[in-house]
Formats: C-alpha cells, sequence, structure tokens
C-alpha cells in the first residue's frame, strides 16, 4: 500500500473560535494512506481541538475535513464511524461497569445490521468473533470477565484503544494514548501502534516528543491553533521556528 | 458456573416461583379469598415497578411518573370491559397497542431532557395527565369507574371465571410471568447491551457508532408498554379504577419497591412488591400509621442493604463461593 501517495484525510482552512480566543486558527494538513502522522505542541497549541473537529465531537466555524473524496465537516461521530474514522480519548473512556469482554462486543456490535439488534446476542457472530480478536491482540484475554473500572491503568488504555479499532476503521485517531502509563507500558503501546500503523492509517496527539520521533512518518507542530511546521521527524526537530517555540534548548 | 449475581436472581425467580404454587394449592383447600386477592395485586404493583426498574436499573433513566401508563392502563382496560367487552385478551390487547403509541409518543417529549430535568419532565407529564382524568365527567372524574364486569376468560379448555380469586391469580401471574420473560429476552440481545451502555456511559456510544436515542426510546416505549399492561389488570381484579392510581404516591412507590428490591434486576422489585404490599396489609391491621412503619423498616434496609433484597442475595452466594476458590 505504500506506493499509493494519495491522501486518506485532508483538513482545509479549518478554524475554531471559543469566545475571544482562536482555538485552532486556519489549519490545513494532509494524511498520507498508512502509516503514522503525528500532532505536537505545547500545552494550549490546539491539538485536542484540531482533533475534536476532526473526530466530529465539535463543528468547526469554517473550513472543511475530507476523507477520500467524502466531505465529513458535518458529519456527526458515528456515521463517521461507517466512513472509517474512528477515536480515541484522552481521559479513558469506557464503560466501567460492563465486563471487558462486553465493552468489546458492544463496541464491535455495529459491524452487524442493525436487524440484529432485537435477536438473540449470540446470532451476532461477526462482533463475538472481533470481540475475541481484539481480547487476544491485546493480551486481554485473562480479564475477559473483570469490569473495565477494576483494570489497571494500562490495561484501560489498552482497552480503549480495542475499543476504537472494533469496528476495523481505515484511520484511527489517538488522543495521547500512552498518557499516565508506566515507562514498560509506554514502550508496549508504542510497538503496538507502529503494529497498527503498517495496516491502517494512524493520527496521534502525544505529549512525549521521543516517542513521536521514533513512531510516526510525518511530524505536525502546532503552536497557538497554528500549524508551525511539518515533515518528517528530522526536518522538524531542525526547524528553527519548532526549536524556539517547542522543543526549547535541549534538543538545540 | 452462574455468578453470583446470576445465582441471585435464578434463587428469586424459584421463590417467587414456589411460593405462588403454595399459595394457589393452600388458597384452594383453605377456600382462602383475601391472601390470594393480596397477592395478585402484589404482582400488578410488582409489573408497575418492573418497568421503572427497566428505565432506572437498566437503561439509568429515573422515572418519576410511570404510574401514568399504569393508570392508562387501568382505565382504558376498564373502559373496554365495560363499553366493549368483557374480554381479557381483548382489554391487554387493545391497551398494549394503545400504550405503545402513547410511551412512542411520550418519548419524544421525555427524551429531550437527561438526568434530574428526565425525571422531572416524566413527573410533570403524570401529573398532567392525572389532572385531566381527575376532572373528566366521562371517565367518572374524581370518583373513577366502577362496576367493572367480572371477566370470562376463553381458553381452549373452556370458559375461565376469574371472579375465583385463585383463577384471577395464576392469570395475573402468567401476564406479568409473560412480560418479566419478555424484558429479560431483551437483556440477551445487543439492544439490552447497549442500554447497559448507556446506563455505564451514554457519551461514548456515538464513538462506537451508535445514537443513544434510539435505545432509549425503545426502553422508554417497552416499560409504557409493561406499566400499562400491568394496570390493565387491576380493574378485572378490583372492578373499579380511580384517579389516584395515576397520582404521584404510586410512581413514588414503585421507585421505592424497585431499590428495595434491588435495582438493575428485574425480578427484584416484584419481590420487593410482595414484601411491601404484604408489610402494608400486615402492620395496617395493628395501627392506621402504617405509612411510618413502613419507611422506617425501608430507611433500615437501604441502610444495611444498599442494593436492595438481591443485593443481599448476591453477598450471600459470593460468601459461600469464595471459601472454594471461586474466580
Amino acid at each position: 500500500m505504500m506506493d499509493r501517495v494519495e491522501f486518506i484525510l485532508k483538513a482545509s482552512n479549518l478554524c475554531k473560535r471559543f469566545g475571544g480566543l482562536s482555538a485552532v486558527d486556519n489549519v490545513s494538513f494532509e494524511v498520507k494512506s498508512s502509516g503514522v502522522t503525528s500532532i505536537i505542541g505545547p500545552n494550549g497549541a490546539g491539538k485536542s481541538t484540531l482533533f475534536n473537529l476532526l473526530s466530529g465531537s465539535f463543528m468547526p466555524d469554517s473550513g472543511t475535513v475530507l476523507i477520500g473524496e467524502c466531505d465529513i465537516t458535518s458529519m456527526n461521530p458515528e456515521a463517521r464511524l461507517s466512513v472509517g474514522m474512528a477515536r480515541s480519548f484522552q481521559i479513558t473512556n469506557l464503560f466501567f461497569d460492563l465486563s471487558v469482554i462486553d465493552n468489546l462486543r458492544i463496541a464491535s456490535q455495529a459491524l452487524e445490521p442493525h436487524s440484529r439488534l432485537f435477536l438473540p446476542l449470540s446470532k451476532s457472530v461477526i462482533a463475538l468473533e472481533r470481540a475475541d480478536e481484539l481480547l487476544e491482540e491485546f493480551g486481554l484475554v485473562e480479564a475477559r470477565n473483570q469490569l473495565a473500572g477494576a483494570l489497571s491503568h494500562g490495561q484501560q488504555r489498552r482497552l480503549e484503544i480495542a475499543v476504537t479499532l472494533a469496528t476495523r476503521p481505515k484511520l484511527l485517531l489517538l488522543d495521547e494514548p500512552t498518557q499516565g502509563m508506566s515507562q514498560a507500558d509506554t514502550q508496549e503501546t508504542a510497538e503496538l501502534i507502529k503494529r497498527l500503523g503498517l495496516n491502517i492509517t494512524v493520527l496521534l496527539i502525544e505529549h512525549d516528543v521521543d516517542l513521536v520521533m521514533d513512531l510516526s512518518g510525518t511530524v505536525i507542530v502546532m503552536a497557538q491553533g497554528r500549524k508551525l511546521a511539518e515533515g518528517d521527524p528530522n526536518q522538524v526537530r531542525s526547524n528553527p521556528l519548532v526549536q524556539t517555540a517547542y522543543f526549547g534548548e535541549e534538543l538545540a | 458456573m452462574l455468578n453470583p449475581r446470576s445465582r441471585a436472581i435464578r434463587f428469586i425467580e424459584l421463590l417467587l416461583l414456589t411460593s405462588a404454587v403454595v399459595l394457589f394449592i393452600v388458597g384452594a383447600i383453605l377456600g382462602d379469598t383475601f391472601f390470594l386477592r393480596l397477592a395478585t395485586e402484589a404482582l400488578i404493583f410488582g409489573g408497575l415497578a418492573m418497568s421503572v426498574d427497566l428505565l432506572l436499573g437498566i437503561v439509568g433513566l429515573l422515572s418519576l411518573g410511570q404510574a401514568l401508563y399504569f393508570g392508562f392502563g387501568a382505565y382504558l382496560s376498564a373502559v373496554v370491559l365495560k363499553e366493549i367487552s368483557p374480554s381479557f385478551l381483548l382489554a391487554i390487547g387493545i391497551v398494549a397497542l394503545a400504550s405503545l403509541v402513547l410511551g412512542w409518543v411520550a418519548s419524544f417529549i421525555a427524551l429531550r431532557s437527561k438526568g434530574v430535568y428526565f425525571a422531572l419532565i416524566t413527573f410533570g407529564l403524570a401529573q398532567v395527565a392525572a389532572k385531566v382524568v381527575y376532572n373528566t365527567r366521562s371517565l367518572g372524574a374524581s370518583d373513577g369507574m366502577m362496576g367493572v364486569p367480572i371477566l370470562q376468560i376463553w381458553t381452549p379448555f373452556g370458559s375461565l371465571d376469574a371472579g375465583q380469586p385463585g383463577t384471577f391469580f395464576v392469570i395475573t401471574f402468567l401476564t406479568i410471568g409473560g412480560l418479566y420473560a419478555l424484558l429479560k429476552y431483551f437483556l440477551t440481545t445487543p439492544m439490552g447491551s447497549l442500554w447497559h451502555a448507556i446506563r455505564s456511559n451514554e457519551d461514548r456510544l456515538p464513538y462506537i457508532g451508535y445514537k443513544s436515542k434510539g435505545p432509549k426510546q425503545v426502553a422508554f416505549v417497552l416499560a409504557a408498554v409493561v406499566a400499562s399492561v400491568s394496570g390493565a389488570l387491576y380493574p378485572m381484579l378490583r372492578g373499579f379504577v380511580s384517579p389516584e392510581l395515576m397520582f404521584f404516591s404510586v410512581s413514588g412507590n414503585a421507585v421505592v419497591t424497585v431499590v428495595l428490591g434491588g435495582v438493575g434486576t428485574l425480578i427484584g422489585p416484584i419481590l420487593g412488591s410482595v414484601l411491601l404490599t404484604s408489610f402494608k396489609s400486615i402492620i395496617g391491621t395493628w395501627t392506621v400509621h402504617h405509612h411510618i412503619v413502613i419507611g422506617i423498616i425501608f430507611v433500615v434496609i437501604v441502610v444495611s442493604a444498599p442494593k436492595g433484597l438481591a443485593g443481599l442475595l448476591v453477598r450471600r452466594f459470593s460468601k459461600i463461593r469464595s471459601p472454594e476458590g471461586g474466580e
């Protein structure tokens, strides 16, 4: 798939204001099919707002978002799922008082036709298989029947990604997936994201700059609501604008 | 194999079934009327409580106006029995269909809001309906409607006289049991899973591909049907209906029953209703201030068993398992 250079996601001139604050100010970029693209920037740079515009949590004041040829600017989140976009959350957002397997089954249910909603669960074979598959893939087999709320933080973060992947999206938006993880868990998650990037397109917001530089094909740097720079990790690292705005002295 | 929660539910199911069989046999031998009619009433209000539990315990919506549908079913049933034909199936059928429509219309109003506002809207809708009925002369206004005829129920084995307390007890048991089975079926479907998901974390639902509105609407309509069909049995038992059936005390009592029996178990509220109705009757023979005694019992149970009677059983079953190694 690497020879296809076409974009999967294209954001053009996105703007979002909250009162007097321009949270996202005229941001445009493209994400190529397959691989990992990251958005970095200091706190308050507008990364999360941009993410919310892309995933349909907020509507932009102006600008457009395309998936392939399809304009999804004003689509709601549940419709975006059907064009192959899914997102995770920075603050773990699961069905905490349901079991791990139920979280995965419910998240996989959208793979089934709506008519199966009123048939016994056992008829939803595709969803059940997908849930078991994810359980294996994310090393949660032993936690199968535990409540999601009773898992360790690292397990919860993994389940968060698994739930997001349930419907086999083409484009995965990950909002700080390693937030609050231990060093070991972070490493493991990085490996996972790398693996995911081989088959689908991953767009990542991350604070951990080293992690981003290691993982990403393309890095987009934001500051004060604007796109400051874009390029491969080395280009971005050596960009003087980026150094002053974000990395400060330590990487210079 | 079953987890403690499923075992507690199974235990209550068997307890209620056994009690019903024993009561029916003993009642038939002794020619009892009082206890059979009391048990029938407990089951009818248990059906109402079950509909509250579907919304509260499964989907996470607190309805403070479920008496609206209960009263609607009771009145419509009384009208059908008096004016059209004293037929059980006709009355239940018409009530089920009409409540489907009523619940569907009301869902658009009630589900516009969440949390406390949902509770207040359901409360308000029921108050409005109660006032309307209270002031409608053709429905008997504040006196309600009396003289609902005794049913003859057609079965392939001959006609049953519902005036026999034992017969009507069995019919009520089967009807409420049927509603319980219907709700239990829904809980085994993906729709049921979505209800649990809404209770757990409604805002996450759009990001796994579902609007929460649809599943909530299905549950709301289903709860309206369950409450209405339960209500339809009331005039068959008592021979009359009155506007009090729609008052807040009935809705509030149903919520208390659910909390007492165990939120989210569906069968717990039926057990709760049986106990609460019995308490009321027994304590009512000692003192006119039975509400005080029941209030005290309620507080004691809520403090000592916040998850209701079903919760007590779950705890008991978990304790039995753990020494053996359990999960």
